[in-house]
């Protein structure tokens, strides 16, 4: 559907915005029974963190509150970081081209992976007692220090090749 | 048949079986010990755990599994237990009490935390990167700092994943919440190198492990891609299509969840 490889800084760095349009020709509830937000190749080699996504919210950061009618909360994933590399130099250096037919390995443990966080109720919200079009969504990314005092907002962590919008029907 | 009960569902026996297992094999420095169990998910390198991919619950499953055999041959017929974090006990008083208590009649608790048998050059590589201070103590031992209670993942978030129809859907959504009770629980728990040492990280898994059999049962034939049956989840003598039946590993759950 709507896919955004290019994203503007949010409120303060470390927040991005994804300027996505959806607008259904037809405001139905029933047009879409499912709503995602797919992010690709998201790094997880460093320490966990979490990702808050809200929609048609440029102003959000790590202090709006979650809440989907005011603020347009969509949801949060977490990634499960490793923590760093404790290997020689090269061992966590991923590899960029594709394996032979006859390499049995595994995928190297820092592969990117996909991350989805569903928003049906949010975006239903959004179009029909909000704006009536998606036209934004700011991604706020937040450390998961094993203390939590030392949580935050972090301009580090988070990267990631696109995100997109995928609506499901039926 | 091994049975995984609920952790707040064990009569005061079964605990203390369970405790006494975890016991023993702490006390084992070989590749039947704890110690080895916990670091094939984290450090010492090489790190094995699967995350990101298909292989996540595959793995997982076969890991929790071997851990379990050899606390078996310690105790015989010992299951692992799970916590269920969406259950209103679970909200309002976070960890079981089972792991919380420092000390049991008048003995450490196994389930309180755990030293690594790590190299102190390993254990200060850890600890001088900033980002990683508060998962281990000095002396190494496991630390927590968990959020609260009410912010673990909710039943209707669980409905929600168990309804999806492919596997890759399901494994995708539930790894995502597998990774939120990591970071809820602080502390070692919420990074992946030092997770596997912290004592409930066995429950937490036997849940995971719970869920896809749930899933399982209402899904028949909603396997992993055809593409990595064949694939070995190593360090485990097992392939991805041998994880897919737990009857046939010879372990079961309790379908009473008493909390």
């Amino acid at each position: 559907m709507a896919v955004q490889t290019e994203m503007r800084q949010g409120k303060k760095p470390g927040i991005l915005i994804a300027e996505i349009y959806f607008r259904p020709a037809e405001l139905d509830i029933s047009d879409f029974t499912r709503a995602d937000l797919v992010f690709e190749k998201v790094d997880h080699s460093g320490i966990s963190y979490e990702v808050r996504a809200f929609l048609n919210n440029p102003e959000a950061d790590e202090t709006t509150p979650r809440n989907r009618e005011s603020e347009g909360y969509g949801g949060r994933f977490v990634v499960f970081g490793h923590g760093g590399c404790y290997g020689d130099i090269g061992h966590c250096d991923i590899p960029t081209e594709r394996r032979g037919p006859h390499d049995l390995r595994l995928p190297h443990p820092l592969t990117p992976q996909t991350n989805i966080i569903t928003v049906t109720r949010a975006l239903e919200h959004v179009l029909h007692q909000g704006a009536g079009e998606l036209t934004s969504v700011t991604l706020v990314p937040i450390s998961k220090d094993p203390i939590r005092e030392n949580r935050g907002l972090t301009e580090d962590l988070f990267k990631f090749s696109e995100v997109e919008l995928r609506t499901y029907y039926g | 048949m091994a049975v995984r009960k609920a952790i707040r569902g064990l009569s005061p026996q079964e605990l203390t079986r369970f405790r006494d297992a975890i016991t023993r094999q702490k006390a084992l420095s070989d590749e039947r010990g704890y110690n080895y169990f916990a670091g094939l998910h984290g450090l010492p390198l090489p790190i094995e755990c699967e995350h990101g991919t298909s292989l996540f619950l595959p793995w997982h499953r076969a890991y929790i599994y071997f851990w379990e055999l050899a606390l078996q041959d310690l105790v015989p017929g010992v299951g692992i237990p799970y916590w269920d974090w969406t259950s209103d006990v679970a909200h309002q008083r976070g960890l079981p009490e089972a792991y919380t208590e420092e000390r049991v009649n008048g003995v450490e608790n196994p389930l309180f935390s755990t030293t690594v048998e790590w190299s102190r050059e390993l254990i200060d590589q850890v600890l001088q990167n900033p980002r990683l201070r508060g998962t281990l103590t000095q002396e190494g031992r496991t630390l927590r700092d968990p959020d609260p209670p009410d912010e673990l993942p909710r039943k209707a978030t669980i409905d929600r994943i168990l309804a999806l129809r492919s596997f890759e859907d399901f494994s995708i959504s539930l790894e995502q919440v597998h990774g939120d009770v990591h970071v809820w629980g602080g502390g070692a728990m919420s990074q992946v190198p030092t997770a596997g040492y912290e004592p409930w990280f066995t429950a937490h898994h036997s849940m995971i492990d719970r869920l896809w059999y749930l899933w399982q049962l209402d899904h028949p034939g909603g396997d992993p891609p055809a593409t990595i049956m064949q694939t070995v989840l190593t360090p485990f003598p097992m392939r991805v299509a041998d994880t897919l039946d737990i009857e046939r590993l010879g372990y079961g759950y309790a379908v009473q969840n008493a909390q």
